[in-house]
Order: structure tokens, then C-alpha cells, then sequence
């Protein structure tokens, strides 16, 4: 069987995909502001009772754009700083515990050195290695704004069903994001999307102070106060529609860029691996099960762009657009272009899974082995050249 | 005026050899670094191999033989290992390293085969860790190797092309040798252990 995963190819197209809904993101900033400022030029003409259209000056538009884009910006800039970037600390918060060298789990031992593995084939620092020993699931993350920071996560059902070459595709993966800097750029879109969230509820804030204020003058108000509360409320009305388009836009991109980085951290997993096989195996045994992938702690809807895999356990509502993951059997037939769902034993369930040594005594052995495909279980010598 | 000229492209070409000749110098050093790592993965497998003889021992000692040939290996290994310390990106050197090495990894394979044949060997927990061990340690060996010869290659590929590989020859640098693991089917077919 010939193999045609060219990651390389995969890679660079990732890049320009990413590099295009990141300027989609500053274009729609741009709009954002440039809207607001010009609804708010436009408000600045108004005399009694009516807005004149010809006083209209672009260059309180533009000035008042730039303002707005400003503030967009120093807000998600403010978000962005207050995440920090350790890692560790976001392991933590996910239910994470760290494991170090000296552990006797042999399950544990063998995650800790598929990280040092890793940290080997990338050239980078080893991160912290975190077992989620309360997730049954099989998912993963990693955490951390640059690679002397970062951490890597395995939930405790990953280090149990996968296979070692499974295992080492998972834990490459989340080393691409790493390497990717994906986390940074995942922290960074999401403190924009909060800074149009917050010109939405200032809007809103300000509609809701005037229907109070109206209520209470009889809403008959002539003159300088009228003029103040009607520029008020075109101000307040352009933030409130502008900021909750932008944000629901914004959504859109971030799980756009999200999925995109998914698709890159794959490829890039196999660059250091050089064995697709792996990967696409954990991808199918995920898909082999109803809820395979998910994950309980409470904090992990927050996190849910973070994951190897889909962590809430069910499908996106709005056709996919929302997803943070692409869909698992793009993934596969991405990696494994031979992949048919209707016969691959690993999707299919029937193929031997890794069980947890202390109970494999008590196994009856297992059926014989589908030929199609399944990775071999070598636990003494599994080369990356695959 | 001709001698502004001149003067004029000496500058520019002085500065072009320092910019390749800087740009051959990070490339060497970080092929240079990405072998240390090798070099520190194998004496970690070398030094593992000792203690899996030892406990083999205990179980099975009528493989006498096996057991011999697997401390002769690793000797071997371990005697080109440190002359190649001396010698880092000798392709010869580097050739006989990859042959000695993947000698130990077939008689590796054989004892791992071997220890099917002893369940109370298997299951022997100080030999599941030294196995596990064995096991990353040459996976670890395999992707610095990997990241070795990524790097190598680089370094080839500039060294090699017009205008760098005029640098390259006035300066001295030579080619690096790839790490190519002789009988690579044997040490990865080899010790099917399962856990089955």
C-alpha cells in the first residue's frame, strides 16, 4: 500500500488558510470600527429632530473609527494578557496532575517518555506532562504561549486503550501546537472576539440606562437634552448591533482558524513521527466510540478549542460553522486517504484495543487479528519510520 | 572613479562570504548539536543493556549464547560510539556506527523474541520497565537521528549550492554523513512483544 500523505503540502496550505481568516479578523475589526465611527459622525449632526446628512464630516468618521478600533484593540489586549501563558497553570485548572520520571505506573512511565520522545524529534524543551486521571475519555491538550512554557495533558482512557504508536501520534500532536505557537493565536483571537463582546454590551448597557431615563421625562424632552439623549441612543444603538454582528462574526473566524490549526497539527504531528499510521489509528478508535472522546471537568467548554478532539461529546448545532475540530473523518481520510468508514476494523470497533496490562492476564485472548490496517501492538522496538 | 569601483565590489562581496560563511556556521552547529543528542541516547542504551542481561539471566539461562552475543553488540557499539565523539559528521565513522548499531538492535530483537518462550520473565516487572525503556531509548535514538539528518541535510544543501559552496570551499567546511541505520527492518520487525 502506497502512502500519499504529503505533510508538507498539508502544511503549507494550513498556513495560507490561517493567514487569510486572520486577515478576515483585522478586516472585520476594521468594519466594526469604521461603522461605528461613521454612525457616529452622522449623529454628531443632528438639530432638532432631524439629521442633516450634508454636514456629515468624514473626518470625524474616520477619527472616530480609528477610536473604535482602538479600543477594540487595547480590550483584547487586555484579555489576552490576563490568561498569562503557563502552561502548567492552565494543566491544572483542567484537572490535570503532573507526572515526573520516577513514576512506577508503567502506563504513566510510557506517556512520560513518548513526551521525551517527542521533545527529541521537535528539538524543543521537554514540557510538563500532565495525566488527566479523572477523564475516561481519549483526548489531550496542550497549554503554554511558548515552548519554555508549555505543557502537554493526556487523559488517563488515552494512556490506557491507545497503542504506543497511537499514544506517540496524540502527544506529537499536541507538540505541533506548541511548536505552531497555536495557543498564543487561539488566546489572541479570542480576547478580539471579547473586545467586540464588550462594545456589545456597553450598547446594550446604554440602551437599558435610556429606556430607564426616557421612561422617567416622559420621553417629550426638547432641545439640548433631547439632542444628547437621541446622539446617545444612535451611539448605543450602532454599538450594540455592530458589536453583537462582530462578535457572532468573530465566533465564526475563531472556530474557522481553529480548525485550520488542527489540520496543521496533524500534518505537523507526522513530520515528527513520520508515521501517519499512528495518528489516523487514535483518530479512529475516538470514532469507534459514542462518547470517545469527551471530557467531564467542568471547565472544559471554556477550553473546548484546546482539545485533540471534539470534548463535549456531541455535534455542533449550526452545521459545523462553530466547531473548533473538523469533522474526525476529514481528519482521517486527511492522513489515511485509503480510510472507508463502512470496513476499517479501528473505526469499526472490532480491531484489539491496548488494554490496561494489569488486567490483560485475565483477557481471554484475543480473535485473530483483522489484516486491514490495525497498528501493530510492539511494545519493545516501534520505530517512528513506521 | 574606477577604484570607487572596485573598492565598491570587494565591499559587497567581502560582506557576502561573511553573511554565508555565518549562515554554514549556525547550520554545522546545529547539525553538530542535533548529533550530541544521539550520541547521549545511545550511551543511555548501551548502559540499559547490562541490567537487561542480568535480569534475562535469572529466567533464562540457557541462553547463554543469545546473551553473549547481545554484550558483544553492545561493546562493539559502545567502542565506535566513543571514537566517533572525536569525529562528529565523519561519514565513515558514522557509516560504521549505523551498521554496529543496528547489529545490536537484530540480537536485541532476538532476546526480546526470545523471552516469549518465559512467562515468568515477562512478566517480571523489572523487565516490563527495562523493556519499556529499551524501547524509547531507541525510539529516541531513531528521531534524534531523524532530527540529525534533518539538519545535516540543510547544512549539505547550502554547502553544496552556488554561490554558498564557493564559501563553503575556501572556508573548509565539509559535507555531513547521514546516520543511516543498516538492517533498519530487523530492528523495527524484530522484538514483536505483545501484550495481547
Amino acid at each position: 500500500m502506497e502512502r500519499v500523505f504529503d505533510f508538507r503540502a498539508q502544511q503549507s496550505a494550513s498556513r495560507r488558510g490561517t493567514a487569510l481568516l486572520v486577515l478576515l479578523f483585522a478586516a472585520l475589526t476594521a468594519v466594526v470600527g469604521g461603522a461605528i465611527g461613521g454612525a457616529v459622525a452622522i449623529a454628531f449632526t443632528y438639530r432638532r429632530d432631524e439629521i442633516r446628512i450634508d454636514e456629515y464630516e468624514p473626518s470625524t468618521a474616520i477619527v472616530l473609527g480609528l477610536l473604535a478600533c482602538g479600543v477594540i484593540i487595547a480590550i483584547a489586549w487586555m484579555r489576552f494578557a490576563s490568561f498569562g501563558g503557563e502552561g502548567t497553570r492552565v494543566a491544572r485548572t483542567l484537572g490535570g496532575e503532573e507526572i515526573h520520571e520516577t513514576t512506577t505506573d508503567l502506563d504513566e512511565k510510557r506517556y512520560f517518555n513518548i513526551v521525551e520522545e517527542m521533545a527529541i524529534a521537535s528539538a524543543m524543551p521537554r514540557p510538563a506532562a500532565f495525566v488527566m486521571r479523572g477523564e475516561d475519555g481519549i483526548n489531550a491538550f496542550a497549554a503554554g504561549s511558548d515552548p519554555e512554557r508549555a505543557a502537554v495533558a493526556v487523559t488517563r482512557g488515552a494512556l490506557t486503550r491507545l497503542s504506543r504508536e497511537e499514544l506517540t501520534g496524540v502527544v506529537a500532536h499536541e507538540f505541533s501546537h506548541i511548536a505552531n505557537r497555536d495557543s498564543r493565536l487561539n488566546m489572541r483571537l479570542m480576547g478580539m472576539v471579547f473586545g467586540l463582546m464588550a462594545l456589545w454590551v456597553a450598547g446594550r448597557t446604554m440602551l437599558q440606562a435610556f429606556r430607564f431615563t426616557g421612561r422617567r421625562s416622559g420621553g417629550r424632552s426638547r432641545g439640548n437634552g433631547g439632542k444628547a439623549i437621541a446622539i446617545v441612543m444612535i451611539v448605543a444603538v450602532t454599538l450594540a448591533v455592530f458589536g453583537f454582528l462582530g462578535m457572532m462574526a468573530g465566533r465564526l473566524l475563531q472556530s474557522a482558524v481553529s480548525r485550520r490549526r488542527e489540520y496543521l497539527a496533524d500534518a505537523t504531528a507526522v513530520q515528527l513521527t513520520r508515521d501517519p499510521v499512528g495518528l489516523s489509528a487514535a483518530l479512529k478508535r475516538i470514532g469507534s466510540e459514542s462518547h470517545g472522546s469527551r471530557v467531564v471537568n467542568a471547565h472544559a467548554v471554556e477550553a473546548r478549542h484546546m482539545y485533540f478532539a471534539n470534548a463535549s461529546g456531541s455535534i455542533s448545532s449550526f452545521g459545523g460553522v462553530l466547531a473548533t475540530h473538523p469533522p474526525l473523518i476529514r481528519r482521517i481520510t486527511a492522513l489515511d486517504p485509503q480510510f472507508d468508514p463502512a470496513t476499517d476494523p479501528i473505526w469499526l470497533g472490532m480491531a484489539p484495543r491496548h488494554e490496561d496490562k494489569a488486567d490483560a492476564g485475565a483477557e481471554p485472548p484475543q480473535e485473530t487479528e483483522p489484516t486491514a490496517g490495525p497498528p501493530r501492538e510492539t511494545t519493545a522496538s516501534a520505530g517512528p519510520w513506521g | 572613479m574606477e577604484i570607487w569601483i572596485i573598492v565598491g565590489i570587494v565591499a559587497v562581496l567581502a560582506v557576502v562570504f561573511v553573511v554565508i560563511y555565518n549562515r554554514l556556521v549556525r547550520l554545522r552547529n546545529g547539525y553538530r548539536n542535533a548529533f550530541s543528542q544521539i550520541d547521549v541516547q545511545m550511551k543511555r542504551r548501551h548502559d540499559l543493556i547490562p541490567n537487561l542481561v542480568e535480569t534475562v539471566k535469572g529466567y533464562a539461562k540457557h541462553e547463554r549464547e543469545t546473551l553473549e552475543a547481545v554484550i558483544a553488540a553492545r561493546n562493539q557499539a559502545e567502542k565506535i560510539r566513543e571514537k566517533l565523539a572525536g569525529a562528529v559528521g565523519d561519514a565513515h565513522t558514522m557509516a560504521q556506527l549505523g551498521q554496529a548499531e543496528g547489529m545490536l538492535g537484530s540480537v536485541l530483537g532476538r532476546l526480546f523474541a526470545l523471552s516469549e518462550a518465559y512467562p515468568d520473565l515477562k512478566a517480571n516487572e523489572n523487565f516490563q520497565q527495562l523493556q519499556e525503556e529499551l524501547t524509547s531509548t531507541e525510539n529516541r535514538v531513531a528521531y534524534a537521528r531523524q532530527a540529525y539528518n534533518d539538519a545535516a541535510m540543510t547544512f549539505n544543501n547550502v554547502a553544496q549550492t552556488i554561490p554558498s559552496n564557493i564559501v563553503a570551499g575556501l572556508a573548509g567546511f565539509k559535507s555531513a554523513g547521514m546516520v543511516e541505520f543498516e538492517d533498519r527492518e530487523a530492528i523495527v520487525e524484530a522484538p514483536k512483544v505483545s501484550f495481547g
